[in-house]
């Protein structure tokens, strides 16, 4: 099936052809946005920023029930994920960073909790009209239009959304809902090479990243880690907040004699991260934990996978709360190389 | 207060073989955002700033610092840490002093009097943060916005942060060095946030803090901001035993935000940091501040109005009330 055409007034239409799938919508709480699933009768808002807390919370839930068991029996029970999910109006920098995290759930053991959740998902993603002040999409390999990850591009034209199938799962979702959809023009292709060609103009923010993934082991006692992790709070925001970030710990929690392993987000800024037992630390303060957090993204990722782990969001810089600024960081590293 | 002698006094104490860095706010890298500064040397101070911007507490770093262990044969660095501070800010050093968590003498105090920051937030709702950063000023009645080279005068209600609404103690109650004119204290606005919570029943409250609570993803943004909240062994790191568990929801949130709320009874001294760093929009200010009301009208303490005062937790007087022990 080729490009379509959605007129907005059918918009509630079309979400309620969709209800066989539990669907997840960002909606808005105060001034932020967050993915939810939908409550009778929302509003949907398609016109935002972007979310705090990115869609990889669907995939990969902050805490994960792996089994359940009691004291004094032998049988685990392990929840089944059945339910198919639709998640609408997701960034393309965010549909990007999934598809780039697939690549360390599928490395040497497939992990069957991220992948069956990915499969289960359908993603319907919303090219951007109005990227935010430190979106840098197009440095690290991506832009507002970008498909990868995604199974169904959404591009806002004004009265109308103009739905571009990219896999096969996309091209199912239009089918079940075709009657409400129009054949899409070439005029509506060029207003949307219009529309992107302006969002990208918007985008005033860029790293050079020429140089750096190879570079950046070679700067390990460089005195610019002193210097950006100087105020660093380390707390999670940055890496809860982040699209790519997928480090996570297993905890046995027990309520009287039932108990639950279950699997949470952690966070390398944390100081217990790579505390020992031993009272050992790795990684004994923020300088560490900083340059860690760059290298990661930037070099061992890259090393490993052949792609930058960070989709350029801006979610880190807009919500540091000492403006830490990954992009200023980056600056230094590549004057240090 | 002049930039010039901010920076000048900034450069003298740095220049002094007895402080470590100075601590104080430079322009940040984008829209309305400020950075805390670790300043060492002269070309360090003349990138410091004091404007509507500053809103963070960098008392904060007083305790956050991490130093690894001395090298044998080496001695540890003991020089002074010297302090920016706002009204708010100076509280903090002082509850820390209050409660030996700092010495006093190891701290160079910079006083700079405060007539009020901005909710950055607010600000950028109405004016939109650009990739270039903007100036705010200080106008004598509210503030001035200097942004692509245009000026735009803001009303001081309009953007005004919610502590500075509330706020009682402008001028910073201890300094070494006083930097710029005393502020005339205003009239504290009503705390209206504590009073949208209290008007609720007890069912209405629950359920009011279990839609906030859900909503934490834990950074512990909060906890780290604080600079009040430093213990070396921190209930929520624990793991064996394991006090709070790591899972993600209600029921362990809450007792998150609770133990931090109590732990911090007649010691918050109401700088907002822990709010204004939520990425979850948790209105912790409002936790944080009806206990403080409680502690004032209860027992007459304001926890950091007083370096030389005992600890609140830690004093007893004979005819403190027990009309609300059942």
């Amino acid at each position: 099936m080729s490009a379509m055409l959605l007129n907005k007034e059918k918009w509630p239409d079309f979400i309620g052809k969709l209800a066989d799938k539990k669907l997840w919508v960002p909606q808005a709480d105060g001034d932020a946005m967050r993915f939810a699933p939908i409550a009778e009768g929302a509003a949907l808002p398609l016109e935002f920023s972007n979310t705090r807390v990115p869609p990889k919370q669907v995939v990969f839930p902050q805490t994960e029930t792996l089994y359940r068991f009691q004291l004094g029996q032998e049988e685990m029970e392990q929840p089944q994920l059945e339910e198919e999910i639709l998640l609408l109006g997701v960034r393309p920098c965010d549909a990007r960073a999934m598809e780039i995290v697939e690549k360390l759930f599928r490395w040497d053991v497939d992990d069957p909790y991220y992948l069956k959740r990915r499969a289960l998902t359908t993603v319907v993603g919303l090219a951007c009209n109005e990227p935010c002040v430190n979106c840098f999409c197009p440095s690290v390999g991506g832009g507002p239009a970008s498909t990868e990850g995604l199974d169904l591009l959404m591009i806002d034209l004004g009265e109308k959304y103009l739905l571009e199938p990219v896999t096969a799962k996309g091209v199912d979702l239009l089918a079940a809902v075709k009657e409400f959809l129009d054949e899409a023009g070439t005029d509506a292709v060029k207003q949307k090479e219009q529309v992107i060609s302006a969002s990208m103009q918007k985008i005033k923010r860029s790293v050079d990243t020429e140089g750096i993934p190879k570079g950046l082991p070679g700067l390990w006692e460089d005195s610019l880690w002193q210097r950006v992790s100087a105020s660093c709070l380390g707390c999670g925001t940055c890496t809860y907040l982040c699209p790519t970030c997928h480090c996570f710990d297993i905890q046995d929690e027990t309520e009287g004699f039932e108990a639950r392993r279950c699997r949470m987000w952690d966070s390398c800024m944390f100081k217990e991260y790579t505390l020992h037992t031993s009272g050992h630390n790795t990684r004994p303060t923020r300088r560490e934990r900083t340059r860690n957090r760059i290298n990661h993204k930037y070099s061992y990722y890259v090393d490993k996978f052949d792609v930058i782990a960070c989709v350029g969001c801006g979610r880190c810089i807009n919500l540091c709360p000492v403006n830490i600024d990954i992009i200023e960081v980056l600056r230094q590293v590549k004057e240090a190389l | 207060m002049e930039m010039d002698q901010l920076r000048k006094t900034a450069a003298e104490i740095v220049s002094r073989d007895d402080v470590k860095y100075l601590i104080g706010w430079k322009q940040g890298t984008f829209g309305y955002r400020i950075a805390p500064s670790f300043v060492e040397d002269a070309s360090g101070a003349a990138e410091l700033l004091f404007s509507p911007l500053c809103t963070a507490n960098l008392a904060t770093y007083l305790r956050l610092v991490e130093t690894l262990p001395v090298p044998r044969g080496q001695e540890a660095d003991t020089r002074k840490v010297a302090l920016m501070v706002k009204g708010c800010d100076s509280r903090a050093v002082a509850q820390l002093v209050v409660e030996k968590g700092i010495s006093r003498d190891q701290v160079v105090v910079i006083g700079c009097p405060c007539p009020g920051v901005v909710d950055v937030a607010l600000l950028a709702r109405k004016y939109p943060e650009t990739e270039i950063p903007a100036e705010l000023k200080w106008n004598g009645s509210g503030f001035t916005l200097v942004r692509s080279g245009e000026e735009i005068k803001l009303a001081r209600e309009e953007v005004l942060a919610e502590k500075c609404r509330l706020c009682r103690y402008p001028n910073p109650v201890i300094s070494d060095i006083m930097l710029g004119e005393q502020v005339i204290p205003w009239e504290p606005s009503a705390d209206s946030g504590v009073a949208e919570v209290e008007k609720k029943d007890y069912a209405g409250r629950w359920a009011y803090w279990e839609d906030q609570f859900s909503k934490c993803v834990r950074c512990y943004s909060c906890r780290n901001v604080c600079p009040l909240c430093y213990c070396q062994d921190c209930i929520l790191d624990r793991l064996n035993p394991t006090w709070v568990n790591r899972a993600v929801n209600f029921s362990e949130n809450t007792a998150f935000h609770i133990a931090r709320a109590f732990h911090l009874v007649g010691r918050c001294i109401e700088c907002g940091e822990c709010e204004r760093v939520c990425p979850a929009n948790i209105p912790l200010g409002r936790l944080n501040r009806k206990l403080a009301r409680e502690v004032r009208d209860k027992y007459g303490f304001e926890p950091g109005a007083d370096p030389e005062a005992e600890p609140f937790q830690a004093s007893y007087k004979p005819d403190d009330p027990e009309d609300f022990i059942l």
